[in-house]
């Protein structure tokens, strides 16, 4: 608060001072709009703030004024130095900023030298298509389940009725370590193991590696496949339609179209095959077709009631479907790859495109 | 199976073009895998499934033909003028093994080239016409799927025919001219004194019919189907005839084909026909199947109606009658396959048509999945190998023996009893792998040759030891090699490959959270194989779980590769599921500051990094928060047998901030020890 007695003095005081510190403050705002280097700005504020500046004398000067008027003419005075501070401030900043600029300029790099990394490595294709197709059922509720890969022949062949000396198998080429123990020809295997351990209702998938005696442009002995089953009271086969659907659907796209054909395994019944229809040429016909527009993918059916029994399960009560997948002809669809034996071959160039 | 178009349509009145037969036949289960043109004709390749005997015939296409397409089927009529004379005197000595034996005696037939139409139609079925009676035969066949076999009669000693097993006999010489060896339960056909056929498989050349052959004996007859098999199993021997006896014919249709071929031969090559005989002692019967309505559907999973099913069995040729709500069904003979009602249902699904089936999705309860904690753990290991820039490999699980021997193993190594493959397509491929390892650097020979370079690989695989068992122990392994590229590159570094793959493994046990594992060196090499200098065991939580280490250069050379290759190997993965810790359980974050003191030691070359550390830690304090050596050095002005280490030690106390004299006094204290336990003197 200003005391109001000293309000005439102060009119008569201000006329000088005040008219001073104005044009002090339009001057320093002129000399800094045409400073044009850092130096000027130093040299402006040695001319305005500086020990002899023109302002700073200003503050001497307070001494004459009638000590009530000091404060007001005080604060006046302060704002004019902080204006002038502020505007020397950032016409500072704005030099500084360029100078450095221009001195950061001076150190390029090349930002075209190759990046220093170590380059990630890669999954084999055939665990990405595992590990896809896994995952889809994995969602769906289904468990993972493995089995050996040196299997006997009752959980290979005659648990799921392929009777000894019967030519459905003739439909696998086997390996055979001894009378009753064979490198297992599908993953299927699985299937009896399973149950043995479990009751319904069950949903397993078990990929693995499978064998057979068989090695040709087309064939190689090892490869992957994926038994999917499904066991419960009320699973019908027009189920099985539907998983299968879904999965190649998630597969190779919602364009794909699939065929069931009556076929035959000794452990399923009723038996189908599924084409679908051919990624490459999507069903005009090419040389991965063999021109007929569809492509076999999987082999499925109704679980056989004789895989019941072996399992000890009631086949009166319960249902269930089982399908068997082979995951290098899935990739080689899926990637276009066509030579099965890249995938055990292991080359650099083949696996980086994975 | 293959079949003509033209003669399918001699027993179906069809009227679709090839092609759409073919998708027809397809969509029936009657895959047809191949389509050609024969003069005029059109050829179906069908793949024929292995329950489908019946179908190994045209007259047994024709009649799916005729039940898909609900066409009347013609079936073909047999006559046999006038008969003369008794039929030939047969006996079965093992009915079970050859329930059916028909047989005639043909008289006077004149042999010689088969007439243009029989010719043909056997070629265009990929059979060579030979002459008129054999062409016969095989024309029936064809024709009926019934395999038959002509003797010449006069060379049949005492004319007649006895059904045995070969009890003795060792060597027998077929048709083709091959002396064969017996098994020892093959049934033959023998005359008065001597076997003159392999039943079901082969006829012998001993009674064949010739250009000069005058009188024939004629068979048609039913072998039991699993020992043909294994009779041409062990011959090695796979004829058209064992093709369809071991998958079973029509033991209802054997005298039909007898009297077809018999009525075929007297047309084209003349003769007089005997009566038939036919040693038949148990006519065969078949049971009724029953299923209901509601089965049908319910498995199916569309309501299918009950007139349907009878119409569909009743075109198959099942005898159906309406019981209740269902049917009781006697299957044809032919349909070998029709055992239970989910035969009869796939039947009704067939003939519905897969693709008129809906596409539904099941419901089922939930329920507590098995928790795989080894699948997560590879997952995991996968990718944290990825991230250090290792590619999966997957080699086949088979070993080359001769891969023991190069990598050194001794005599008594585990690895070593190896599981063999008996019938291996080749050496390279004969037994099932004890190590990850072979394979392994195969990869690397074959990258380096083809001119890649920095080869980093793993592999997760199982490998197979004998377990005393049947069945052998596998054992999920993880394995990487690593060769490293030695050829300048913008940011290459000049370490030893070793550290990298060293720090490959710190970081994968970093991101699995394992912390209690150590590099260690025993007396002797780790591994045979590996470079005895350069290679460690990995020990987690005090067991020896792998080793680390360069590829010995003996090894490499043997394995044809240039350069080191540094390997780890991992023996047994659920070692490192144990290791990995349940859960993990956070440490408050420390609260005052810490103090870092440089220390440079002079030690002898021989001294270990670890042997240094593990005093600096032992130092009895609480305040010693970690060690790091951050330099190793050799040269001047270093004397020749030591070297130089430098540890960067941070001090923290959990309590308070700690002043330099409590610091201080730890440090010195560590450089006392340091002198006194390994000889160290402070290096200004």
């Amino acid at each position: 608060m200003t005391p109001r007695p000293s309000i005439t003095l102060w009119k008569w005081s201000k006329k000088g001072m005040l008219n001073d510190i104005e044009s002090i403050k339009n001057l320093a705002q002129d000399d800094i709009a045409r400073a044009g280097s850092l130096k000027d700005i130093n040299d402006l504020k040695a001319k305005y703030l500086g020990r002899k500046g023109l302002l700073t004398r200003k503050f001497s000067s307070l001494g004459s004024i009638p000590r009530e008027d000091r404060p007001r003419v005080g604060r006046i005075l302060n704002e004019a130095k902080d204006f002038i501070e502020s505007l020397l401030k950032k016409q500072e900043d704005i030099f500084r900023s360029s100078e450095l600029d221009k001195s950061l300029r001076t150190q390029q790099i090349d930002v075209t030298v190759p990046g220093c990394f170590i380059p990630a490595g890669h999954l084999h294709p055939v665990t990405r298509v595992l590990d896809e197709i896994s995952a889809i059922f994995v969602s769906l509720g289904f468990t993972v389940e493995e089995g050996p890969e040196v299997e006997l022949d009752y959980y290979n062949f005659e648990a799921l009725n392929f009777p000894k000396d019967h030519p459905a198998r003739d439909m696998q080429d086997t390996f055979f370590i001894s009378d009753d123990v064979v490198l297992r020809t599908h993953t299927s295997s699985v299937q009896v193991r399973v149950m043995e351990k479990n009751s319904p209702p069950l949903r397993v998938i078990a990929p693995g590696k499978v064998y057979r005696c068989d090695a040709d442009v087309s064939h190689i002995p090892m490869f992957h496949q994926l038994e999917g089953f499904m066991v419960d009271r009320h699973i019908r086969f027009s189920d099985l339609k539907g998983v299968l659907e879904l999965l190649i659907h998630r597969v190779f796209g919602r364009d794909t179209s699939l065929r069931f054909r009556p076929s035959f395994f000794p452990f399923t019944e009723p038996s189908a095959e599924i084409d679908i229809s051919c990624v490459i040429c999507s069903g005009a016909g090419c040389h991965v077709c063999g021109g007929t527009g569809w492509i076999e993918i999987l082999g499925a059916g109704m679980i056989n009631p004789r895989v019941y029994e072996k399992a000890g399960y009631d086949p009166e009560l319960y249902t269930g479907f089982a399908f068997g997948l082979g995951i290098e002809r899935v990739a080689m669809l899926k990637y276009g790859i066509d030579d099965i034996r890249l995938f055990p071959e292991n080359d650099k160039r083949f696996l980086e495109q994975f | 199976m293959k079949a003509s178009y033209k003669w399918l349509k001699e027993f179906v009145d069809f009227n679709l073009p090839p092609d759409k037969l073919a998708h027809t036949l397809t969509m029936a289960g009657l895959e047809v895998e191949e389509i050609e043109e024969f003069e005029g004709d059109t050829i179906f390749d069908i793949g024929i499934t292995p329950n489908r005997p019946d179908c190994l015939s045209i007259r047994g296409i024709a009649r799916e033909i005729s039940a898909v397409l609900e066409i009347p089927f013609k079936d073909i009529t047999v006559k046999i003028g006038a008969e003369e004379g008794e039929g030939p005197a047969v006996e079965i000595e093992s009915p079970e093994l050859c329930p059916r034996y028909s047989s005639r005696i043909i008289r006077g037939v004149k042999p010689g080239p088969s007439p243009e139409w029989l010719s043909k139609r056997l070629e265009s079925c990929g059979i060579r016409p030979a002459s008129n009676i054999v062409d016969i035969t095989n024309y029936v066949l064809l024709e009926l799927g019934q395999p038959m076999h002509a003797f010449d009669l006069d060379k049949l000693t005492g004319g007649r025919i006895v059904v045995r097993q070969a009890a003795g006999v060792e060597k027998f010489r077929t048709l083709d001219g091959e002396e064969r060896k017996l098994p020892a339960e093959a049934l033959l056909i023998w005359d008065a004194e001597k076997p003159v056929a392999i039943a079901g498989v082969m006829g012998g050349r001993n009674t064949e019919v010739s250009e000069s052959t005058l009188n024939i004996l004629l068979e048609s007859a039913y072998f039991k189907p699993s020992l043909v098999r294994r009779t041409s199993r062990a011959l090695s021997l796979s004829t058209e005839s064992s093709y369809r006896f071991e998958r079973g014919v029509d033991i209802e249709a054997v005298t039909l084909a007898l009297d077809r071929a018999a009525q075929l031969i007297v047309q084209t090559a003349g003769g007089r026909v005997t009566r038939m005989t036919d040693n038949y002692p148990e006519p065969f019967e078949r049971g009724k199947i029953r299923v209901s309505f509601k089965k049908i559907s319910s498995v199916i999973g569309v309501d299918i109606d009950g007139a349907f099913v009878e119409k569909t069995l009743g075109n198959l040729g099942f005898r159906v009658e309406r019981e209740g709500e269902g049917i009781a069904a006697v299957p044809p003979g032919y349909r070998t396959d029709m055992e239970m009602d989910v035969d009869i249902i796939e039947e009704v699904a067939r003939l519905y048509g897969y693709d008129r089936i809906p596409s539904t999705l099941p419901t089922m309860q939930m329920s507590s999945p098995p928790e795989h904690e080894t699948q997560e753990l590879i997952k995991t290991l996968k990718n944290s190998m990825v991230k250090s820039g290792f590619s999966e490999v997957i080699n086949f699980s088979f070993l080359n023996p001769d891969a023991l021997e190069k990598l050194n193993l001794p005599p008594d190594d585990k690895r070593r009893d190896i599981i063999h493959i008996r019938n291996p397509l080749r050496k390279e491929e004969s037994a099932m792998r004890t190590t990850l390892i072979p394979a392994l650097l195969n990869n690397i020979a074959l990258n380096l040759n083809r001119g890649e370079k920095m080869l980093r690989f793993f592999e997760v695989s199982r490998v197979f030891l004998p377990s005393g068992g049947k069945l052998p122990d596998e054992i999920t392994q993880f394995a990487a090699v690593y060769h490293k590229d030695v050829t300048a590159s913008i940011w290459q570094d000049k370490h030893d490959g070793f550290y990298d793959l060293k720090g490959t493994v710190e970081n994968l046990f970093l991101e699995l959270k394992i912390k209690r594992y150590s590099f260690e060196r025993g007396a002797s090499p780790v591994e045979p194989y590996l470079h005895p200098g350069k290679s460690c065991s990995i020990v987690i939580e005090g067991r020896k779980t792998g080793s680390l280490g360069t590829l010995h250069p003996g090894v490499a050379r043997a394995f044809d590769i240039k350069g080191d290759v540094i390997i780890l190997e991992i023996h047994d993965i659920e070692k490192i599921r144990e290791a990995v810790p349940a859960r993990i359980t956070y440490v408050p974050l420390p609260r005052y500051p810490y103090v870092e003191r440089d220390i440079a030691i002079i030690v002898s070359k021989d001294t270990t990094v670890a042997q240094a550390e593990k005093i600096i830690r032992g130092t009895d304090t609480d305040i010693i928060e970690s060690v790091k050596l951050f330099d190793i050095y050799t040269g001047k002005p270093i004397p020749e047998d030591k070297k130089s280490l430098a540890f960067s030690i941070r001090y923290r106390s959990a309590v308070k901030t700690l002043t330099d004299s409590e610091v201080d006094a730890v440090h010195s204290a560590i450089i006392k020890s340091l002198e006194a336990e390994l000889g160290a003197e402070l290096r200004s």
